[in-house]
């Protein structure tokens, strides 16, 4: 039986260098097909954001530079950066506001119809969100809020929300209830110990829903389309717009702008986070 | 009235005095109610701006020129079903590739090991459906970089170069690059879950790293690969800005792009919002087959 | 087939997990290698079957050489101390798995795993290649990986620790089945336990393990017996250890006096196991067979099989185990001679 062994893996019973050779080769053409993969749509944007002239089927622009650059960082792209920045920053101070508390409740205590309430928050991201937003709009408009900041910002927290709810109360459950217990046992009133003990616990789970709420928002594009135009242009619309209207390399720089925040935060949490943040990262 | 025995106390009670005592439990003022407002404001904005347009889509649905009708649906159908089946095979072909390359990928990652290409893969998850698109159109269009780079070799002819942007090559490709990194992580997750004692006594047996893959790794880790299947192919399904960008203008077209069309065009709500419910349905029927393949198997 | 391992190496960063290791292993018997935590037992087992990369050594199977082989092609067939079960597959297909491998005809598969699940004792048992192992006891699982490693008739069979996850009374029957069933195949086994009952019970060969090193080898009564040091006399058995100092009158014990005619001289340690030693009232003198000792019983505990008193000497508390209960207060300590273990001190 020795031998139907050998048979079955002869690749193994080589003579280790040729083993070995033939692997590392392998492996070494792995990795280069996995960097073109990655790198090959990415690479396009960096050099468009950087070229000035490009005509086909030259397979390097003719000419290069900061031109446009200079010419977008006055214009509307820095408004729409402006924009874009601002909301998302308003979103993630507003989700975090709502939502903490709750989930700490939910943490924490037996919330009436708690299974309900966490499922409601994924639902927008459960169904396809157009034809839901477009209604939507209809909504805001009648409130006179559509093309406004405020509409907005609203259209962003109904997907924006989750993150930060399902976030803190995981974060929240992990903390052992004895370290609160001993904070009132010592006599620190509930909201005392909330702020001294739960809350400061629970940094890292604040710090990546920050993370993902303010991402969200910032890449946030179905939702800007319909509810904020013509009025309010965030970064991602902005994208669009020159990207559908063949002004390339404008729409090179924006996606390069777009896409910084995001590298930067991998960088981050590679280091400091658990996966499980990573994986709803994927659903922006 | 105030004689020695009738002298106030200053102290009701002697422990009260003692520096430090309290009642060993702070007070604790949650109740339903409490929680219920506090869950209000959040909660509030979902279902105004998700369930209200949610039911507003059925309800709109049915309307055409303000009478009570199926003529959408029927419009629907005869418009847009090869569109459905355009949608559906995006995904499917789309799924099939992602969760392939991810089951076999992540093999060699939790065998072999290789910490560049795992942080290679993490890349994608960063990057924004919208900056996939236009990256896509760059690369993939008829005159992009691709093909630009691809007639230096001689491998295109200049005057008919193939395009794959505004194809469902285009798409598919673009869907695929995206979601692989989501699939990586959570099918490397599942990977990783599995006891190592199980991947030895099969390498024991002699089981080559593939073996060890598709007679362990897969079967066991096979209930998180279906729950990242069926959130994936809901999500392929609606996703609206990568086909709106690379899509191209003839049809057929993915279904979240026939919806914004229908709008922005031709300003039929009507229609819009029955293709809108069929698209529901559809994630529906997903979620509800996911929920019932991991319920029948015995625990 | 002879197994033989020379100049065995693994580091892990500062610690060394086999120091220069060098074993034979019998053909056909059944080595036991017995060791408290982090002796390196695990290692050598595991680097037998070639799941672990080596820093410096040979492993020879027979006259193979096969230190450089992965553990695909190497047919050994390992025992897990958690049976390693694959939960998905059915009993049948967990056993039949390596022969699959060996791209065996289905006719034959099936022929060899119902005579390995008759040798394993679990055939009768109705059904019991539909099941899948989550529905099998403990004892009956373990069995199971048995079988799935008898059924590929490898060269060498590796056990770890594969009756350390069972309840007592299931170690104690199985202990003997694993005995029968490697004598009834022949095959060459090595079996890794921190269990010394369970060691001496089943071994030919019982390997000393400490710290990388291997303390003594040989047959179960050998290293009960008649230890080589120190660590050996102590490991095994209930043991108990003195110092002293020798010279030629003899032993001094504190303030004690054995008679000794040895050759050490100068600080040592002395050994003997709990069951050697016999508990009496004070006052009974020394003879030249036995060792005397004084001591105050201070505690007593009931075992079962036996009486377990805790006797201070010399500020030492030494275990003694007899049958009859002894009252606290003053008592002797007597040994025989030839069940004390005189080891120099390092």
């Amino acid at each position: 039986m020795d031998a139907g062994l050998r048979a079955g893996s002869a690749f193994l019973a080589l003579p280790s260098p040729g083993r070995t050779v033939a692997r590392a080769t392998l492996r070494m053409t792995g990795v280069m097909v996995a960097i073109f993969v990655i790198f090959a749509p990415l690479s396009s944007l960096v050099i468009w954001s950087f070229t000035r002239t490009w005509h086909w089927p030259h397979p390097f622009p003719q000419a290069m530079g900061f031109f446009y650059w200079r010419k977008v960082l006055e214009g509307d792209l820095f408004r729409a950066l402006q924009s874009g920045f601002l909301i998302a920053v308003i979103v993630t101070v507003l989700t975090l506001l709502l939502t903490v508390p709750l989930a700490y409740l939910l943490a924490r205590y037996p919330v009436p119809f708690k299974a309900a309430i966490l499922l409601v928050f994924l639902l927008p991201h459960a169904f396809p969100q157009l034809p839901v937003f477009v209604n939507a709009t209809t909504l805001l408009y009648r409130a006179h809020l559509a093309a406004s900041l405020s509409g907005v910002v609203l259209i962003h927290m109904v997907g924006a929300l989750v993150y930060a709810v399902w976030t803190m109360t995981a974060v929240f459950r992990s903390i052992p209830e004895s370290l609160e217990e001993a904070a009132w046992n010592l006599g620190a009133s509930r909201l005392k110990t909330f702020f001294t003990v739960a809350l400061p616990l629970a940094t890292p789970g604040l710090v990546a829903s920050t993370l993902l709420v303010f991402l969200y928002s910032f890449d946030e594009f179905t939702g800007t389309l319909l509810v904020g135009s013509p009025f309010v242009l965030t970064l991602p619309v902005y994208m669009y717009r020159t990207s559908v209207g063949y002004e390339l390399q404008v729409a090179s720089i924006a996606a390069l702008l777009l896409m910084l925040p995001g590298i930067a935060l991998l960088v981050v949490l590679e280091r400091y986070l658990k996966s499980e943040y990573l994986s709803m990262f994927g659903r922006i | 009235m105030g004689g020695p025995a009738m002298a106030p106390q200053i102290s009701p009670r002697p422990e009260a005095r003692r520096p430090g005592h309290r009642p060993p439990r702070a007070r604790d003022p949650f109740t339903p109610w409490l929680s219920l407002g506090v869950a209000a404001p959040p909660l509030a904005i979902v279902v105004w701006l998700f369930f209200v347009p949610f039911l507003s889509s059925a309800h709109r649905s049915l309307l055409r020129e303000g009478e009570w009708t199926l003529r959408n649906y029927a419009l629907v159908w005869r418009l847009y079903k090869i569109d459905v089946l355009y949608t559906l095979g995006i995904s499917l072909v789309s799924l099939v590739l992602v969760i392939g390359i991810a089951a076999l990928l992540c093999g060699y990652l939790r065998l072999v090991g290789h910490r560049f290409v795992e942080f290679l893969f993490k890349i994608p998850l960063f990057v924004p459906f919208v900056v996939v698109g236009h990256g896509m159109r760059v690369l993939l269009a008829p005159r992009g970089t691709l093909n630009s780079a691809l007639a230096q070799v001689g491998l295109i002819d200049l005057n008919d170069p193939p395009s794959i942007a505004f194809s469902w090559l285009g798409i598919v490709i673009a869907l695929v690059w995206k979601n692989l990194a989501l699939a990586v992580l959570l099918v490397l997750g599942a990977y990783r879950a599995v006891d190592e004692s199980y991947l030895e006594a099969a390498r024991n047996l002699g089981a080559s790293t593939f073996r060890q893959i598709k007679d362990v790794l897969l079967p066991m880790s096979a209930p998180s690969l279906v729950v990242a299947s069926a959130f994936m192919f809901t999500s392929m399904l609606a996703s609206f800005s990568i086909p709106l960008m690379i899509g191209g203008g003839e049809p057929p077209h993915m279904l979240m792009v026939d919806v914004y069309y229908r709008i922005n065009y031709q300003d039929d709500l009507g229609t819009a919002n029955a293709l809108g419910m069929v698209s529901y349905l559809l994630a529906m029927g997903v979620a509800g087959y996911y929920l019932r393949t991991i319920t029948v198997k015995p625990a | 087939m002879d197994v033989r391992v020379e100049g065995l190496v693994k580091r892990y960063g500062r610690v060394t997990a086999l120091d220069g290791v060098s074993l034979a292993f019998p053909a056909a018997g059944l080595t036991a290698i017995l060791g408290p935590s982090g002796c390196g037992k695990t290692t050598l087992l595991r680097s037998l079957a070639g799941f672990m990369p080596l820093d410096g050594g040979r492993i020879l199977f027979g006259v193979e050489d096969v230190t450089a082989l992965p553990p695909q092609a190497r047919n050994t067939a390992m025992v897990f101390q958690q049976y390693a079960l694959w939960p998905h597959m059915t009993v049948f297909d967990n056993i039949a798995y390596g022969l699959r491998l060996r791209k065996l005809s289905g006719a034959e598969v099936r022929a060899r795993v119902e005579k390995a699940l008759d040798l394993v004792e679990i055939g009768r048992i109705a059904g019991v290649t539909q099941r899948r192992p989550g529905e099998l006891s403990g004892g009956q699982q373990q069995r199971v990986a048995l079988a799935r490693a008898l059924v590929v008739e490898p060269r060498v069979l590796l056990m770890d620790e594969p009756l350390s996850n069972l309840d007592a009374k299931v170690r104690q029957r199985l202990r003997a089945e694993v005995r029968r069933l490697q004598k009834a195949v022949g095959i060459t086994t090595v079996y890794v336990t921190h269990d010394q009952e369970e060691a001496l019970a089943i071994a030919d060969t019982v390997v000393l393990m400490d710290g990388g090193r291997v303390v003594q080898t040989g047959t179960p009564q050998d290293v009960y017996f008649r230890p080589e040091n120190a660590f050996a006399a102590e490991f095994l058995g209930v043991s108990n250890q003195l110092s002293g100092t020798a010279d030629a009158d003899g032993l001094s014990v504190g303030t004690q006096h054995v008679s000794y005619s040895g050759p050490l001289r100068g600080p040592v340690t002395i050994v003997f196991k709990a069951t050697d030693a016999i508990l009496a009232d004070s006052g009974v003198a020394a003879d030249g067979r036995h060792a005397v000792l004084r001591g105050m019983l201070e505690e007593r505990l009931f075992l079962g099989s036996a009486y377990r008193h805790y006797v201070r000497v010399e500020g030492e508390s030494l275990m003694i185990d007899g049958a009859e209960p002894v009252d606290h207060g003053p008592v002797t300590v007597r040994v025989p001679m030839a069940r004390l273990q005189i080891y120099a001190s390092p």
